[in-house]
């Protein structure tokens, strides 16, 4: 504004006045020392949106991931991971631009706008009311144009997350899709999907222009109109062609931030349709309850005792997985669990890893309720080999390390020994250091399951085994070699095997039948063959 | 500036053509836009002028034509904005959906033996946000620097006519905000630039660690130490966006002082020459305000430049993964499949790289058409590397693999993966219904053929027991299915394609003993005049699904016999 004074100064005394350049140079010095303050506080405010926006998204990319992992296991399964990154990445950065550009902006048009017309009255009153009363029609128009644009931008936001998930999951399975001779096909399907993209961006960009039209247009049609009115007084000499030329030059810049935002508005409806799918994400509770009021339960450093007793569990739109489920695991013992697949094997571990919770009945740990022990102290005590093991980002080292932080070269090699890594390490081009790819590629079902049973073993302080199928993929010879481990170590521990095939409940203490969510028949292996009920129907089947 | 005309760039715009006609209109829209602004501000101030001195002076003027002018540019303006919006997006939109489809598809042939050393974080990385950061390319680049050199031509055109003199610092203006200082940003924000190109792939592959590995890192206390490196890395990617924002604040800012002094210069040269008489008064005022509008269509170039050198690790990182040869080079189409299905492999010898050992080392073996083979071995044999050669997925060192005899290499892949059904170790579902799981396999499928493969693979209570029957959407990787059914979808999937080959790897794995008997029944009704390839660690149960038995040990045929010869001698040990 400043400015914009001295300039109109100049001009007019210049072109006036016919006044000689020198006689001139305070104004061209005070213009020349303007530029740099101007400069200077552009670049300031810019740091100070920019630096709180990124801490606020920073704080809120953590928020929202642990939102995320509240959802435990159960709940993640159902969420596409290709989805939640596009939600975790792409929606902090839109809500983050919101907070960057769009809300400063948003300020600078309620301030800026206000402030000009104090100055733009005593110099030309007319020009000021022109401004003065255009400008509401601004932010009216937005409002108007904003409501329809904010039900397409939550659509297309929508449709990211959905392109997202599809691209990634297509990755993952680009050598099923070869193999079915379906890639083209799913290719195509993408396509479908990314035009929808297109065609609903567009939708939104269509409005969110619309209105910066509108803004555009106002401002220029009032802009003209203030130049036309100054432009004919000044030719009946009404007006001093200075304040005639500070209006004109303050003109746009009256509009300027009414425009900027008007430009910005598909930041603001970017983050709208963004934090609404965030807070859904933000909303879901943890599927836990809180600590009991009686505090929580030390545990004891002994294999303990487990007691499951008449546990419910009911998987989301399945039915009933587990119901009415007793059973005992007794210490220093190996415990098998047998039954035909889907009879909840895999879900009585969970709920035992904390990852499931039942609505009904109750775990008992040495006497002690599950739900009252310390859950990070009873994970602790607990070394889980899963069905399918997940190969992260890193070295082999690295993925062994996440298990057990702590461990020193000694224990790594020991616990490879022991889980029949140490065999391919050996064939691994950099040993320890081999970098594993996506679900392990480069690594063989076996290969994988040797590495959860080595980050298992690496848990020396687990006092608690439950190993799903920790034979699966493995050959007769290493099969008998992890068997033989395991009886080893239920000498100090306490051990439940899940097991699909029968030969590794052959050597387990104590074998217990699942059918249907319950225990329908359990005892020591070698007597339940003889009997003629379910463990011995389940033998028979397994012969060839 | 060399950098500019670099190879990768080139190969993008010829990527783009198809889409030239758009990127073009939108160009010229954005240009008109930029010199109507240009325009109304230039006539605005010299009908201000103008008229202010004739109402000084008493003088008549002709004040419709430039009234009319302003009008025309102020709706020339509005209207080119708009139109430039809306076109130029739509021509990134669909230059982008074009990029993804032909990565993707770039992508296929790669799959599994040139891909295994990216993970689909990574991967997903370069389809999308590498693709997307292209996007920058036309429309925060390529546009501005189009209009910003001829607007600027123009307006050194019209100074020309009205003061030579002043074109002078106007040019020198130009180039200093519209060249050097956007070479002078670019290089300082490179750094950061290429960083958080190569951070922000990183965070998402640990996001991806961090949600598919949850129940792992939950078992071992690890999520607030994953999450901990994970807000690390994000906010050393903050850090660096801050850096960049930094370095454009400065830049922008800069822009704005350069408009001030190149103004200042023009002032003095117009009012030394309206005082020498050389120039009519309205004329200064023209072009001063023809200065201010021109800087406004230089100044977004700096801060586009910022994210310069991040727009060409995106397309080096998007033509690196593109230009990976395929293992195999398809015969021309049209070569026509052998009718005959015999399969032989020949001194066969496979390695996934030069370190590694051979997975395969000398492998002969034939499969006759309607032979029943169980391929046996401990893990590492070499069984799957067999399955993985025999599908044309990796190359053979030495050797050669027979298809109805025809070498599998001049064979189209894609006909003879038809001809070979696999129910493999792992069942990949995808985030369809179903239905569209079991119509990946055969598209064609009629309901007939799906009910009967749906029974054969003893998948009809799963489908009855689902809400929407043959309509359920699956979740991601079928995660809301069960080990056993989704292996059951996949052997269903399998019965649809109806190939002379059925190959069965591990199919077993994870099953209980019961269901995994019944399965046998049935995939021998489904294996009856087929060959059938049983790849297993473990025999016992497969007697009825096949005839021979061939055992392999370190990537060598070491036996084959007859199934019952095979059984007597494992009972005998």
């Amino acid at each position: 504004m400043g400015q914009a004074w001295l300039l109109s100064g100049i001009l007019a005394a210049a072109l006036f006045a016919h006044a000689p350049l020198g006689q001139l140079w305070p104004l061209w010095l005070a213009l020349l020392a303007l530029a740099p303050l101007r400069l200077a506080l552009s670049v300031r405010a810019r740091h100070t949106a920019v630096g709180a926006a990124q801490q606020l998204g920073a704080g809120l990319r953590a928020r929202l991931l642990r939102g995320a992992q509240a959802l435990g296991p159960y709940g993640l399964r159902t969420q596409a991971s290709g989805d939640l990154i596009t939600r975790l990445v792409d929606g902090t950065e839109a809500v983050l631009a919101y907070f960057a550009r769009y809300l400063p902006q948003a300020a600078s048009a309620a301030l800026i706008p206000p402030l000009l017309a104090l100055f733009v009255f005593p110099a030309d009153w007319l020009s000021g009311l022109i401004l003065l009363l255009t400008a509401p029609l601004i932010p009216l128009f937005m409002v108007l144009a904003g409501r329809a644009a904010a039900r397409a931008s939550e659509r297309r936001y929508g449709q990211l997350r959905r392109l997202g998930a599809a691209f990634i999951e297509a990755l993952g399975g680009l050598v099923t899709l070869r193999q079915l001779g379906a890639a083209e096909r799913f290719a195509a399907h993408l396509d479908g999907q990314g035009e929808e993209y297109r065609a609903l961006t567009m939708q939104v960009l269509r409005v969110a222009f619309l209105s910066a039209l509108v803004l555009e247009f106002f401002a220029t049609v009032s802009i003209a109109v203030v130049a036309v009115l100054i432009g004919f007084r000044l030719l009946w000499g009404e007006l001093h062609l200075r304040a005639g030329l500070f209006v004109l030059l303050l003109a746009p810049e009256f509009y300027l931030p009414l425009r900027a935002l008007g430009g910005l508005r598909h930041t603001r409806m970017d983050a709208l349709a963004a934090a609404q799918q965030l807070s859904r994400l933000d909303a879901v509770g943890p599927l836990r309850a809180a600590a009991p009021a009686g505090g929580l339960r030390a545990i004891s450093d002994s294999a303990p005792e487990i007691r499951i007793e008449r546990i419910g569990y009911v998987h989301g739109g399945r039915g009933a997985v587990l119901s009415e489920c007793t059973l005992q695991v007794p210490a220093r013992k190996v415990t098998a669990l047998v039954g035909t697949s889907g009879a909840g094997k895999t879900t009585l571990l969970s709920v035992l890893l904390g990852f499931a919770a039942p609505y009904s009945g109750h775990v008992w740990v040495d006497g002690v309720e599950l739900g009252e022990l310390d859950p990070a102290q009873w994970r602790a005590r607990v070394a889980w080999v899963p069905q399918q093991a997940h190969v992260f980002e890193g070295t082999v080292r690295e993925n062994l390390l996440l298990a057990a932080p702590g461990a020193d070269t000694g224990a790594l090699q020991r616990a490879a020994e022991r889980s029949g890594l140490g065999a391919v390490l050996e064939r691994l081009p950099q040993g320890w250091e081999t970098p594993l790819g996506e679900r392990g590629l480069g690594l063989s079902g076996g290969e994988l399951q040797r590495l959860a049973l080595a980050r298992a073993l690496l848990r020396e302080r687990a006092r608690v085994w439950l190993l799903d199928e920790p034979t699966a993929h493995l050959d007769p010879a290493s099969t008998r070699a992890v068997e033989t481990m395991i009886g080893a170590a239920a000498a100090t521990r306490t051990v439940l095997v899940v097991a699909h095939r029968l030969s590794a409940a052959r050597s387990a203490d104590w074998v217990a039948v699942l059918r249907e969510g319950r225990v329908i028949e359990q005892g020591v292996p070698a007597e339940l063959a003889r009997a003629q009920g379910a463990y011995a129907a389940l033998l028979q089947a397994e012969r060839p | 500036m060399k950098s500019l005309l670099s190879p990768a760039l080139r190969r993008l715009l010829a990527l783009l053509r198809p889409y030239r006609g758009w990127m073009a209109g939108g160009a010229a829209l954005a240009l008109l836009a930029a010199l109507a602004a240009i325009g109304l501000m230039a006539v605005s101030g010299w009908f201000i002028a103008a008229m202010a001195l004739a109402g000084a002076g008493g003088l008549a003027i002709n004040y419709f034509t430039p009234a009319a002018a302003i009008r025309a540019f102020a709706i020339l303006r509005s209207g080119g904005r708009y139109g430039e919006r809306l076109v130029t997006h739509e021509a990134t939109l669909r230059g982008l959906a074009g990029l993804r489809a032909w990565l993707f598809r770039r992508l296929i042939p790669l799959a599994p033996a040139r891909l295994a050393a990216l993970r689909s974080g990574e991967l997903f990385a370069r389809l999308r946000a590498d693709v997307d950061a292209l996007e920058h390319f036309y429309l925060s680049v390529l546009v501005p620097a189009v209009v910003a050199l001829l607007s600027t031509g123009a307006a050194l055109l019209l100074a020309l006519v009205v003061l030579p003199l002043a074109a002078l610092p106007l040019l020198l203006g130009a180039v200093l905000a519209g060249v050097v200082l956007p070479a002078w940003i670019e290089r300082r924000a490179a750094r950061a630039a290429e960083q958080a190109v190569r951070e922000s792939a990183a965070l998402r592959g640990m996001l991806l660690d961090a949600l598919r590995g949850h129940s792992e890192l939950l078992a071992w206390d690890a999520v607030a130490a994953h999450n901990a490196r994970i807000e690390a890395l994000a906010a050393q990617l903050d850090s660096r966006r801050i850096r960049i924002d930094r370095v454009q604040a400065a830049g922008s800012a800069v822009v704005g002082l350069l408009a001030q002094l190149t103004l200042l210069a023009v002032l003095v040269v117009g009012l030394a020459a309206v005082q020498r008489g050389a120039l009519a008064p309205p004329q200064l005022v023209m072009l001063s305000l023809l200065t201010l509008a021109l800087f406004e269509v230089i100044a977004p170039l700096g801060e586009a430049l910022a994210q310069w050198r991040a727009t060409l690790l995106a397309s080096a990182r998007v033509f690196e993964l593109a230009d990976t040869p395929p293992s195999f080079t398809e015969p021309s189409s049209g070569t026509p499949m052998p009718p005959a299905y015999e399969i032989a492999f020949e001194n066969a010898h496979l390695r996934y790289s030069p370190q590694l050992p051979w997975a395969l080392e000398g492998v002969d073996l034939v499969l006759p058409a309607g032979a029943r083979v169980a391929v046996v071995g401990a893990s590492g044999a070499g069984k799957s590397s067999l399955l993985g050669a025999l599908l044309k997925f990796y190359p053979l060192q030495q050797g050669r693999v027979l298809f109805g005899g025809q070498s599998v290499q001049a064979l189209p892949g894609d006909a003879l993966r038809r001809r070979i059904a696999v129910i493999a170790q792992q069942t990949t579902l995808f985030n369809l219904s179903l239905l569209e799981n079991l119509l990946l396999a055969a598209p064609d499928a009629s309901a007939a053929a799906i009910e009967r493969a749906v029974s054969l693979a003893q998948l009809d209570p799963f489908v009855a027991s689902l809400p929407q029957g043959y309509d359920t959407l699956l979740g991601e990787g079928g995660a809301l299915i069960s080990g056993g059914e989704a292996r059951r979808i996949a052997i269903a999937r399998a019965l649809l394609q109806d190939a002379p080959v059925l190959v069965l790897d591990e199919p077993t794995e994870g099953l209980d003993a019961r269901t995994a008997r019944d399965l046998y029944a049935a995939l021998d009704a489904a294996g009856r005049d087929r060959t059938v390839l049983l790849i297993t660690h473990r025999l016992s149960g497969l007697a009825e699904l096949v005839e021979e038995v061939v055992v392999m040990e370190a990537g060598r045929v070491c036996a084959r016999m007859p199934v019952a010869e095979y059984l007597a001698a494992e009972g005998a040990r």
